[in-house]
């Protein structure tokens, strides 16, 4: 009550009209959640759509018969070229897992040459041995390497599996239990 | 302030008032540093830069195909991005980017199958690491959903879904898009790929008194009595007024799939021969909603926390709105630590 005193006759104008306003938008939000605003809705949608539609086919039509591209051809050329970066992203996808691949196999090929090294050193004649064997025992290693890299990548593949490109995933998986350098990313990047 | 001071401030204010709008556009926002990691097509993947990366697992944030994901870095001190940095995670941000005419032919398996998981694999690529943790706002949550779902052991350790859309039975769109008279075909077949300001009028005829009248009404009469926060008001309005096409394909089956037939929370939806079934989705669940929200009602969003498989769900409920919950004045103090800690419990190797 005091405080209803001390307000200006603006004030109460202010409060009335926010009040008005208030009561107004909560009616209006009602209204347009209602089935009949939405009939009306799709209804104007659609003609304005058709209408759209022939207003933007004539405008086409002029533009071509000018022998200027019209926005059609625009589109097309614009498609072929995500077409083509479509397939580059799978080219780039590739040549990374190829890429992480060659990298785990070079490490296990190194981490070899470093135990027949020190064989060598301890006893020549087991080195011999060792040597005669080395290359199916690389096999061996690569072999395992893969299956390693495979089970590594699972979450790659996975992701693969949807995204069309197992095998590009998988490097994803692999590149990062191998390290995880970032230069090749970078090197798209750029 | 009487009736003769209002009169002779109102030129001012009017002046003031159209200055404020007509230099929306160049309010600066965005403008934490970042590099481009990953391009393809109209996606792009974001690093931000941080000298101060304490937690492992990198943060990669997912944005709606309606308006731009600057909103996560809005300005220097009102920016989530810059928050999560300052709290030592590594953010990336994939951004959809602005398709034309010439991308009508992305559908939702294109995001889901195709963008998020190689937004995803160069994440991993950049950071070294082999997880991450996925945060999906809006139409960004339902696709980091469906991904969880498509990808239960996949790379994605926490997924926190931000006003998602998972149930459309009750939304408020249901009787404009969800009807049979909508012919959606039509909008798709005149535009190819469907004008941002065509969804950004029928998102504000939602609430059209408050989003046509009352927001410059009330921007007026802060001009005229002199509380009107120019550097508060404009970069939001710019946000909210940058409104990218929606590519005709995703929008014809995001209308069709989620609010025509509501496939997602049915189990129906196929993408690429395979189901999305949210109940296979296994991965640590934050889903935030808001009390406010009208575009994404809390009823919407509940249902995934009964279907999904994970054993760690948590579920947070704020006030505020659709947009105001993450970029409102209170988010700093309110929901964006939650999400740090939340998420910072879960990133460790």
């Amino acid at each position: 009550m005091a405080d209803n005193e001390r307000r200006t006759p603006i004030d109460q104008v202010k409060a009335l009209y926010e009040d008005a306003e208030t009561r107004t938008a909560e009616a209006v939000e009602t209204l347009v959640r209602r089935e009949g605003f939405g009939e009306l809705l799709a209804r104007v949608t659609e003609n304005a759509m058709a209408m759209t539609q022939l207003a933007q086919g004539a405008l086409d039509m002029t533009v071509r018969s000018l022998r200027v591209a019209g926005s059609q051809d625009i589109v097309r050329l614009g498609r072929q070229l995500n077409r083509t970066e479509d397939k580059l992203e799978m080219v780039l996808q590739e040549v990374e897992r190829l890429q992480d691949e060659l990298a785990a196999q070079r490490a296990d090929v190194a981490a070899l040459g470093g135990l027949f090294e020190r064989s060598e050193r301890s006893d020549g004649s087991s080195s011999q041995g060792l040597g005669k064997g080395s290359p199916s025992s690389s096999a061996r290693r690569t072999g395992s390497a893969s299956r390693q890299g495979g089970s590594s990548a699972r979450g790659g593949s996975r992701q693969g599996s949807a995204g069309r490109g197992g095998s590009g995933s998988g490097s994803a998986g692999r590149r990062a239990a191998n390290g995880g350098s970032s230069a090749s990313g970078s090197s798209k990047s750029s | 302030m009487n009736v003769l001071e209002q009169l002779a401030r109102t030129p001012r204010a009017a002046i003031e008032f159209s200055n404020i709008l007509l230099t929306t556009k160049d309010a600066p926002i965005g403008q934490t540093p970042k590099d481009v990691v990953w391009s393809h097509r109209t996606t792009t993947l974001y690093r931000y830069r941080s000298s101060q990366r304490t937690h492992p697992v990198p943060v990669l944030l997912v944005f709606a195909l309606i308006n731009r994901p600057d909103i996560f870095d809005l300005t220097p001190g009102r920016s989530f991005v810059e928050f999560l940095l300052g709290e030592g995670f590594d953010v990336f941000l994939l951004d959809w980017g602005v398709p034309g005419d010439e991308d009508s032919d992305m559908g939702v398996d294109s995001y889901v199958c195709d963008a998020l998981p190689w937004g995803i694999r160069e994440t991993l690529r950049a950071s070294g690491e082999e997880e991450v943790s996925l945060l999906g706002w809006c139409i960004g949550g339902t696709f980091c959903a469906m991904y969880g779902a498509l990808e239960p052991e996949g790379p994605a350790r926490n997924m926190v879904l931000l006003t998602t859309t998972v149930d459309t039975s009750v939304s408020n769109y249901l009787p404009w898009v969800g009807r049979d008279s909508f012919d959606v075909e039509a909008v798709t077949d005149a535009y190819p790929s469907v004008p941002g300001r065509l969804i950004d009028r029928m998102n504000k005829t939602m609430k059209p008194l408050n989003n046509f009248f009352v927001t410059y009404r009330q921007l007026f009469a802060g001009t005229l009595d002199g509380t009107a926060k120019r550097e508060a008001y404009q970069p939001m309005a710019k946000w909210v007024a940058n409104n990218p096409p929606f590519a005709g394909r995703v929008y014809r089956e995001w209308i069709t799939w989620m609010y025509k037939e509501n496939r997602l929370v049915k189990g129906t939806l196929r993408l690429r021969d395979r189901r999305v079934d949210l109940r296979r989705i296994e991965q640590n669940l934050c889903v935030v909603t808001a009390g406010s929200d009208h575009i994404t009602k809390r009823p919407e969003t509940l249902p995934i926390l009964d279907l999904v498989a994970s054993e760690d769900v948590t579920h947070l409920d704020r006030p505020g709105g659709h947009i105001g919950l993450m970029a409102g004045s209170k988010a700093k103090d309110g929901i964006w630590p939650d999400i740090a800690d939340w998420l910072r419990e879960r990133s460790e190797r």
